[in-house]
């Protein structure tokens, strides 16, 4: 081909070997944004390129590859990455190699106008992929006859036309998928399906989250892992609790309190990760000055972070936890008929969940009416608590409606939610910075350390009144005819 | 957001499509998707980055009719795009004026590509004219080379004069331009103005030999002498730029 390709007056470059690593959040939120971000090279000459697909792609060095977008130097690629990354680490997905020979048809200003890159020995991760060789084309803006040109020649050397992207195409080979793992809660259900298999099912499809996300969880690769990974434990939590009548009383007895467990050990590290993650947001508003007088507490609060997310992953690594996962996921795994089952296990999916979620709803509306201006945080907060059971029956057992009256109806609740969130949230830190201030080392209790540790608390406390005087209001919207029909729309849409 | 930055002195040979070329080289090196825009009949830039200074149907075929997204040309630099010179635009002016909003023809042009580029930089010709004034309605930020002597900061007064008060007006983005440190006058007169001017950059692009070569190679300073004072000034001088406009 390389013949051919100089016979039709391309000028052959050397043979070089390229490495390319193409990298995504775990959960593939630049592939759903339409990018591609690799590390191509590697040690002082690697850089990374983004690629959108409809303009150039925009390359920077990058000696060592970057795990979030802070990592790279301030600029547009920052800028782009920054807001899609959000909390989430880059990770590697594949690593695609390859012997490449660049055939390049330059104009008379010297100008390359079309670049054939042929690659030889291409591998995904070192096993070989097939055909043996691919050819790339890129061509510059503007040279649109140029690359139909050099198309049709390669399309006359028996390749496919336009060749495309070796990179994509090697990785499709490979079987790697860019899209991630969202561990969506919601599987499909059969309204007239047995209750418990169906619960099985919904169960199953929740531990997979937990076990998809253990990994990143013991080797604190970002916030995500841990929260994904608490959020699947507490459906599962919730969904043991709703499968009264349904499981075997032994079986939601004994792993009611395992998950319970789990979501208490859990706890600490997630609490100081939201620190970290809201840090920006608390501190920010106090000014260039309030933030240099505590980051000696945000120095504080990223050590106990560390030790917290040390002793959780031990706790991940023991044998508790392996017993409780095995013995589940082997309890999950079984079929047929189950000993002690619930006197609604043959039951209608349909019917247990509408009720179950009927029954959510007016616990919701019930605690929330009688909370007014007097009534004591913590009702508000059980009623966050009321609030997240609605939600994940409406996630777990979604399957079962149409998705359009499932966003609505959520929708609705969201927005009480991100209140309650907010007033819990703020609630929970302005505690916890008390504790915090008071274990801090003898070296950083300097008198502007603390006078700025008032301002934060003050200023988080500020957030927390905000939110609880905005609560009667949300809650108004949502006590509403309109979300009590967009509830019966949402249960009328299960066949 | 894309930063449309214009390179642009009223003041002719203070550096201006150097810097320009440069800057477009290095912020395509730090993660940028560039479009420059050769604005000078003289195809400086164009000559530089290798692509004929020659727009189909001149000068004012594009501005009037617009579709600049046809002459856009790619360059050896990655992912950096240009927009050719073409002689015709001598007459930009008379060009401009035969439109109905002449002053944000420029804008109106550069808006459909925005999407393709985190950066387009316009090479501006040494003037103060309506093609001017469309560069100022166009751009957010004239980088304005300045040579520290006396003539230059007086250009530069007279420019900072111009866009007071105008709603709009571009952020102005001076730094310092073929500076010989071995002169007292340009040691002086960077001290006098950086003190005068808080909006300097810091960064000093040295008078260097290195620039010159850049007629030789047609290439950026960077691409052929990726290690010289020179190259080094630009890719400060575009990572001092690149933290003011995305902090």
């Amino acid at each position: 081909m390389l013949d051919a390709l100089a016979a039709a007056g391309f000028e052959i470059g050397p043979p070089r070997a390229l490495r390319r690593t193409v990298v995504d959040t775990f959960d593939g939120r630049l592939h759903r944004a339409g990018l591609r971000l690799e590390v191509r090279g590697a040690g002082n000459g690697a850089e990374v390129v983004l690629d959108d697909g409809r303009s150039s792609p925009a390359r920077a060095p990058a000696a060592t590859a970057p795990r979030r977008a802070a990592d790279l130097p301030a600029g547009p690629l920052r800028s782009r990455l920054g807001p899609v990354l959000d909390v989430r680490a880059l990770v590697p997905l594949a690593t695609v190699t390859a012997t490449v020979r660049p055939a390049v048809r330059r104009d008379a200003e010297g100008t390359a106008r079309v670049t054939v890159d042929v690659h030889d020995d291409l591998a995904v991760d070192g096993a070989p992929v097939g055909p043996p060789w691919a050819a790339e084309l890129r061509a510059g803006a503007g040279y649109a006859k140029d690359a139909a040109s050099a198309r049709a020649l390669l399309r006359s050397l028996g390749l496919k036309a336009g060749a495309g992207d070796v990179l994509d195409q090697a990785l499709a080979a490979a079987g790697v998928a860019r899209r991630g793992f969202t561990g969506s809660p919601t599987i499909a259900l059969a309204a007239d399906e047995p209750a418990l298999p169906a619960f099985r099912r919904v169960l199953a499809n929740l531990m997979l989250a937990v076990d998809a996300n253990w990994q990143g969880t013991v080797d604190d690769v970002d916030p995500e892992f841990l929260h994904d990974l608490r959020v699947a434990v507490r459906r599962t939590r919730s969904v043991l609790a709703q499968g009264r009548r349904v499981l075997p009383a032994d079986v939601r007895a004994t792993y009611r309190e395992a998950f319970g467990w789990l979501g208490g050990v859990t706890g600490p590290s997630r609490d100081l990760d939201v620190y970290g993650i809201e840090w920006d947001r608390y501190v920010g508003p106090l000014g260039p000055d309030v933030a240099a007088d505590l980051e000696p507490v945000r120095r504080h609060i990223e050590s106990l972070r560390s030790s917290a997310h040390a002793e959780l992953s031990d706790v991940l690594r023991s044998e508790r936890y392996r017993e409780v996962t095995d013995g589940w996921r082997a309890w999950l795994a079984g079929a047929g008929p189950v000993a002690g089952a619930g006197r609604d296990a043959g039951r209608a999916i349909g019917k247990v969940a509408a009720g179950r979620i009927r029954d959510a709803q007016a616990q919701v509306l019930e605690r929330g009416r009688g909370i007014s201006a007097a009534t004591p945080a913590e009702e508000l907060h059980q009623l966050r608590k009321d609030a997240k059971k609605l939600r994940y029956l409406l996630e777990c057992f979604g399957g079962l409606y149409a998705p359009a009256p499932r966003k609505a109806f959520v929708q609705r609740l969201k927005a009480l939610q991100d209140n309650l969130g907010q007033h819990q949230d703020a609630e929970v830190h302005v505690a916890q910075l008390e504790e915090i201030a008071a274990g801090l080392p003898e070296g950083s209790r300097g008198p502007a350390t603390l006078v700025a540790l008032g301002r934060l608390s003050e200023s988080i406390d500020r957030a927390r009144r905000s939110a609880r005087q905005e609560f009667a209001g949300r809650f108004r919207s949502y006590d509403t005819r309109a979300t009590a029909r967009s509830l019966d729309a949402l249960l009328d849409s299960s066949p | 957001m894309t930063a449309v930055l214009a390179t642009y002195s009223i003041k002719g040979g203070v550096g201006k499509t150097t810097s320009a070329v440069n800057l477009a080289y290095e912020a395509a090196r730090a993660g940028a998707r560039v479009l420059v825009w050769d604005l000078d009949p003289q195809g400086a830039a164009s000559f530089y980055l290798r692509v004929r200074p020659r727009v189909k149907g001149g000068s004012e075929r594009l501005v009037t009719r617009g579709g600049l997204d046809r002459h856009v040309r790619g360059t050896d630099v990655p992912a950096v795009d240009l927009v050719p010179a073409d002689f015709s635009l001598r007459h930009l002016d008379l060009h401009l004026d035969g439109t109905r909003r002449p002053t944000e023809r420029l804008a109106a042009l550069l808006a459909p590509l925005a999407p393709a580029y985190d950066v387009v930089l316009l090479d501006c010709p040494p003037s103060i004219s309506l093609a001017s004034e469309a560069v100022f309605g166009a751009a957010g930020g004239l980088v304005v080379p300045v040579v520290p002597t006396t003539l230059s900061s007086r250009t530069l007064a007279q420019l900072a004069g111009f866009l007071e008060g105008q709603p709009g007006a571009p952020q102005l983005l001076p730094h310092f331009a073929m500076v010989d440190r071995r002169k007292k006058l340009h040691r002086d007169q960077l001290e006098a103005l950086a003190a005068a001017w808080p909006a300097f950059l810091t960064t000093v692009i040295p008078n260097a030999s290195t620039v010159e070569r850049m007629g030789v190679e047609r290439a950026p300073v960077g691409a052929f002498a990726p290690a010289s004072a020179a190259a080094r000034a630009f890719r400060q001088l575009w990572a001092e730029m690149a933290a003011r406009l995305w902090p």
